[in-house]
């Protein structure tokens, strides 16, 4: 394997940052997060608040790092579910053929056709919101997605001569999965998996965003993003705080996704959503 | 009298920058074509060849860079007037012609492009001049392929439309990278016919640069032999392929399975691989793998001769000694006539079914019979296509049969077999880089098939894995060595060593050197030959090259659209009677120093995939002996020809007993 | 290619059928009632009761399912429960709204994205490649709902160019007035999506230059401007045929979220209005319909995609 490329570095140190500001939050905030303080409303960034004070005059740089652990929890938690749910029907699908198969990919066809954003609202449009729900209703989206990169690479291994030496000594349906196909089939779902935290994570905000996420007075960064619509003039900062760490967080997210896939799978170069 | 060549090459050297540095892909290459003349420029992979043909094109692309001390054409400078020459007065032929030709425009614009951009003709002009010259290459219905796109032909015909295109603006120089490698041997023969043809009919310069020795002895009047970015010989064809002078010619040509030599002569491997291309080494590169290689071998050297170049420091003293012939071990077990494998009428068909798709399927295999004794070798001949993997796969049950039986050791095998027959019959693939798992070590790759056959485990597994390596003549060392540290001829080793662990009496050996270069080849091929006389292993040995399979099989099945047509005793199959099909087969085989042959040469028309229907003979759309009606409704008889040869023919047999020998 | 339509076309007829019913069954068959959410939790019973009868839902499922479905093949897609009316002229106005949001956004990310992709193929390495690759990176990580917060602080609240918010038809405001109005959301919505385009244009555009059949025109001699406008060009626009489709996806979640920020009354907007006034008809006749546009919108891809590749086009073998 080649030696690491130094942009995979700085994204997985901004996110490692990210992931270790998210977890100490609740002890290196400076404030409580949902501390109203009527007297100082909407002030702008100072020493005291480093992202100024929101129209409760909650303190916003808490906010954010209160909110950082939901937006995570969005991204990762999301795609473990497409994860855990999407490659085993992959590898079901590309290991039973026939009509296992059929039903599975057909499914698979029909909830593409309906597009994210799209499919997301349907989940969440009946049932009370809540972070737990937003999670998984992402991770539902993406299902399809994993469970057709799963079977494409299983398929392509199957056909590899080496599996099928497997069978001519008679190995069963398990090892030829455990040993002969998962060590090869990891780099390209790793490298799947992470560019597609990315998406989760801008799915996941934009519908909390929408109010189908967690409700206030949770702190989600795409819900304070909301939140401070009706003061983008007076200050702006309130939005503009949880919107920089969310680009931010995306950007090195994508990064780390593009360097794992020019590391482990460079077939895969250039390919897009 | 002396003119001016057409071409000429002088001192060209040729570094790529890569991360490791830069790769010295050619180094002083010299080479000159007169007008009419025939250049072949022969090398093994990674020797450079192609690189010669994009530096003379000025098409060499980033990171390349050239110097030369000449690089004439017709007197011009190449590396200035490149970009006006080319397709005008120099055409190209590259290697794959389904990659050559544009998907998405039609055959007959692509062929126009050059009389267009050249000749300033009009579109209309053009295509119709398109037209003729696609008549021209052997284009049945030429006007109706022009308006057809790349899919829709066969290998063999888009081939022609890419010479009908390199030909277009009635070149003097015509450069042809492998224009035949991608193509079955039968539809390769037809295309050298069309090359030479040129040749002689329009006096069109050539530099063929191939792998395939045969091929440039058929067309070509001067070789070059490229090793490593070098010029090792030069000289006209004849005398160096009959007399080879630098040692590296003499292996290659030593390590060829010839047809004409018959099965028990011994190849001659080359020990060793490539150099390392980024720290050229100032004396002879070939060094390192020569037999005759002294210390004074490491001094800077220089092509030398009159008529004939040889970079070698010791060529007049080595002068009529052999390549050494690595010894056999002796022959412990000879074929013994029993049967252990027993296949009668396997059938199977792809295609069809599906939720939404249904298509008739396509016959792969269609009933066919096989017996295959202990210890013997069959090998199973067949162009791309023919079912012969497909056979393979069903003989050990790893396919579905669709009908059909199969006896093994007198034991009926099932559809779902018995693990112990899956211990005694294993398989060896073509392709060193799939057959290996990329994330198990050479260790784990043997030890699995022992403890999964219950043949060892631990301690014992470890000495049994030492000595399959032993048995593939590699070191214990490659024990630890995943796939991608090993060279092609390495891995193809550890596939064998794997279908060896459980000690099969049979194995199917599915092009297992095809995949090979020929100095490569040969060890593999020894080594094969070696375990069937030690071992007594049985193979099926499927392969396209009938040299190959002459050289290994004690008796040979000639396959063609999912049925066997020839099969007998390699000697049999070898001579006359032949199927017309085995005919045509051998007499397609470009063989080493046979350029008389021309006369008796049998070519066949069009493809298989021409084919249609499935009444009647298969052949016989394409059969150059057809007799009438009978072959194209009647499935024709199974002759007898003694006891172990069997022509499956219309033609009175004493018609195919009169037939020529196909062969020099 | 007359059995690939046919086969596209039931295909897309299944995919609204599947919908209808993922749409039905979702909004019925989840946990809580209807018409609880719809009157809120201190609904008495009997306003519960009255509530399932004028809507139908003391019916068995089948029955509603059929009675909605077939209204909507009759085109109508009932009563809405927030605004009097009925839902099939509402969403029609609304869409029409969108259909402008849309169709400017993508034909602006098809010719500009593509655009770009040529030009980063053609001249790789060089130093507007290596920035367009940069800001690649960033306009595809950015949301769209960021991207509307930094353009109305930028351009309506400091600048105050333009507006921040509503909507002004042709007919009321002139061009200028109903341009004004689009300016904004059209650019938050292409900016991720240019990128995305012109990234995998470039990198299909470089495969095409780097195939045989590339170098092969070059060896005819053929001038490079022909070589890339006739062989390359051409084979590289299909996958972005393809990738067009997919945008079309991205594009409609973009205007659900673009429209709530600049409070423009097309579907998107009524689509979020709908599920925060849990008016149930109103919400399930946009989401059927704007599967329908997708669906359309990947038909008209694929069919494009068959007419320009000759693989698909023209079958059979010749000679």
């Amino acid at each position: 394997m080649n030696s690491i490329p130094r942009t995979l570095w700085v994204g997985g140190v901004i996110v490692g940052g990210i992931v270790i500001l998210a977890i100490l939050g609740p002890w290196i905030a400076p404030f409580e997060p949902d501390a109203f303080n009527v007297r100082s409303r909407l002030q702008p960034p100072s020493v005291i608040h480093w992202f100024g004070t929101d129209e409760f005059g909650r303190d916003v740089f808490s906010r954010v790092l209160a909110g950082a652990h939901h937006s995570l929890l969005m991204g990762f938690g999301a795609t473990a579910i497409s994860l855990a749910i999407g490659v085993p029907l992959g590898l079901i699908a590309a290991f039973r053929r026939g009509w296992t198969e059929e039903a599975i990919m057909r499914g698979v066809d029909l909830m593409i056709s309906i597009p994210p954003v799209l499919l997301g609202l349907l989940i969440l449009a009946v049932t009370e919101p809540g972070l737990g729900k937003t999670i998984l209703a992402v991770g539902l989206v993406y299902v399809p997605i994993m469970t057709r990169v799963a079977r494409a690479v299983a398929l392509d291994l199957l056909a590899e001569d080496f599996v099928e030496a497997a069978r001519a000594r008679g190995e069963g349906g398990y090892h030829i999965l455990v040993r002969e196909i998962l060590p090869n089939a990891w780099p390209p779902l790793i490298v799947e998996t992470a560019l597609r935290i990315t998406f989760a994570i801008l799915l996941g905000s934009a519908l909390s965003f929408l109010g189908l996420g967690p409700q206030p007075p949770d702190s989600e960064w795409g819900l304070m993003i909301a939140e401070s619509r009706p003061f983008i003039s007076e200050a702006p900062w309130i939005g503009l705080a949880p919107g920089l760490c969310l680009c931010v967080l995306l950007i090195a997210v994508n990064i780390v996704g593009e360097g794992l896939r020019d590391l482990l799978d460079p077939r895969l170069r250039g390919r897009g959503h | 009298m002396v003119t001016d060549p057409l071409l000429s090459i002088q001192g060209l050297s040729l570094q790529y920058a890569t991360q490791r540095g830069a790769v010295h892909a050619l180094q002083d290459v010299s080479l000159a074509i007169p007008r009419g003349g025939a250049m072949g420029l022969v090398g093994e992979s990674g020797s450079g060849k192609s690189s010669v043909v994009l530096a003379l094109l000025g098409l060499l692309g980033e990171g390349a860079s050239l110097t030369c001390d000449a690089l004439r054409f017709d007197g011009e400078d190449l590396r200035e007037a490149a970009a006006r020459l080319r397709g005008q007065r120099i055409g190209v032929v590259f290697q794959d012609p389904a990659a050559a030709l544009n998907p998405s425009l039609t055959i007959g614009f692509q062929v126009a492009e050059p009389l267009i951009q050249h000749q300033g003709l009009s579109r209309e002009a053009a295509l119709a001049r398109a037209v003729t010259l696609l008549g021209e290459m052997g284009i049945p219905r030429a006007a109706e392929i022009a308006r057809a796109y790349p899919h829709q032909l066969s290998g063999g015909m888009k081939q022609r439309a890419v010479i009908a295109t390199a030909l277009a603006c009635e070149p003097e120089l015509l450069l042809l990278d492998e224009p035949t490698t991608a193509l079955d041997v039968t539809v390769e023969a037809q295309i050298l016919d069309l090359l030479e043809k040129l040749r002689r009919e329009r006096g069109v310069s050539m530099l063929l640069v191939s792998h395939n020795l045969g091929i440039v002895d058929r067309l070509c009047d001067e070789l070059t032999v490229l090793y490593a970015g070098r010029v090792v010989e030069q000289g006209r064809c004849a005398p160096v392929l009959a007399v080879p002078s630098h040692p590296y010619t003499r292996g290659l040509l030593a390590a060829l399975p010839r047809l004409d030599r018959g099965r028990m002569a011994r190849l001659v491997p080359i020990p060793g691989g490539l150099p390392d291309l980024t720290q050229p080494m100032p004396g002879c590169n070939f060094q390192p793998r020569c037999p005759f290689a002294l210390d004074a071998c490491g001094a800077p050297q220089l092509l030398q001769g009159e008529a004939r170049l040889s970079r070698c420091h010791r060529a007049a003293e080595i002068e009529g000694e052999a390549w050494p012939i690595p010894e056999a071990p002796e022959a412990v077990a000879r074929p013994i006539p029993t049967p252990l494998l027993v296949a009668e009428g396997l059938a199977r068909s792809f295609g069809g079914g599906g939720l939404f798709r249904r298509r008739a399927g396509t016959r792969a295999v269609d009933g066919v019979s096989l017996t295959i004794g202990r210890g013997e070798v069959l090998g199973l001949v067949g162009e791309s296509g023919c079912g012969k993997s497909t056979l393979g796969r069903l003989v050990l049950r790893l396919i579905s049969a669709d009908a059909g039986h199969i006896r093994f050791d007198g034991q009926a095998i099932l559809p779902e077999p018995s693990i112990a027959f899956r211990r005694r019959a294993q398989i060896v693939f073509q392709n060193p880089d799939s057959s290996l798992n990329p994330r198990q070590t050479v260790d784990e790759a043997l030890r699995r098939p022992l403890i999964r056959f219950g043949i060892a485990s631990g301690e014992e597994a470890t000495r049994e894995v030492e000595r399959l390596l032993e048995l593939v003549r590699l070191r214990p060392d490659y024990r630890s060595r995943y796939p991608h540290q090993m060279s092609g001829g390495e891995k193809q080793r550890i596939g064998i060593a794997r279908a060896l662990a459980s000690r099969p009496d049979f194995l199917v050996c599915d092009e297992a050197v095809s995949a090979l270069d020929v100095s490569v080849q040969a060890a593999v091929l020894n080594l094969l030959t070696d375990l069937r006389d030690t071992l007594g292993v049985a193979y099926l040995f499927i392969s396209h090259d009938i040299g190959v399979v002459a050289h290994i099989a004690d008796r040979i099945a000639v396959m063609y659209r999912g049925a066997v047509v020839e099969e007998g005793l390699a000697a049999q199959v070898l001579a006359p009677p032949y199927h017309p099909y085995t005919e045509a087969l051998l007499s397609a085989v470009p063989v080493v120093g046979a350029q008389g042959r021309a006369k008796s040469r049998i070519r066949l028309k069009g493809d298989v995939s021409s084919a249609q229907g499935s009444a009647g003979c298969r052949f016989a759309h394409r059969c150059p002996r057809h007799m009438g009606a009978i072959c194209d409704t009647v499935t024709p008889p199974m002759l007898a020809f003694g006891a172990s040869h069997q022509i499956a023919c219309h033609l009175p047999a004493e018609q195919l007993a009169a037939m020529p020998l196909a062969l020099g | 290619m007359a059995g690939f339509l046919a086969r596209r076309f039931l295909s897309v007829v299944f995919v609204l059928w599947a919908m209808t019913v993922m749409v039905f069954a979702i909004v019925h068959i989840l946990p809580g009632s209807v018409a609880h959410m719809i009157l809120g939790e201190y609904a008495t019973n009997a306003a519960i009761a009255e509530m399932e009868e004028r809507l139908g839902l003391n019916l068995p499922l089948y029955e509603q399912y059929w009675r909605w479905f077939s209204g909507l093949m009759r085109g109508d897609f009932g009563q809405s429960l927030t605004m009097e009316r009925p839902v099939g002229p509402v969403i029609l106005e609304a869409l029409g709204r969108s259909a402008i949001l849309a169709s400017i956004s993508i034909v602006l990310v098809a010719i500009i994205g593509i655009a770009l992709g040529i030009h980063s193929a053609t001249h790789v390495n060089s130093w507007s490649d290596r920035g367009l690759t940069l800001m690649q990176y960033f306009f595809i990580a950015v949301p769209e709902f960021f991207w509307c917060i930094l353009v109305i602080i930028f351009f309506a609240v400091w600048l105050g160019w333009l507006p921040a918010t509503g909507y002004t038809p042709l007919a009321d405001g002139g061009f200028l007035g109903w341009a004004k109005h689009l300016i904004l959301p059209v650019s938050t919505l292409v900016l991720g999506l240019i990128a995305h385009v012109s990234r995998l244009t470039r990198s299909s555009m470089l495969e095409a230059i780097e195939s045989k059949y590339v170098l092969a025109a070059r060896a005819k001699g053929l001038p490079e401007r022909i070589v890339l406008r006739r062989h390359a060009l051409p084979n590289a626009l299909l996958p972005t045929i393809t990738i067009l489709a997919v945008d079309v996806g991205i594009l409609i979640g973009g205007i659900v979220v673009v429209e709530s920020v600049f409070a423009f009354p097309g579907l998107g907007r009524m689509l979020i209005y709908a599920i925060d006034h849990q008016d149930i008809p109103l919400m399930m006749g946009g989401m059927i319909v704007i599967t329908a546009i997708y669906a359309l919108a990947n038909l008209a891809a694929d069919i494009l995609y068959a007419v320009l590749n000759p693989r698909i086009r023209v079958t059979g073998t010749a000679g």
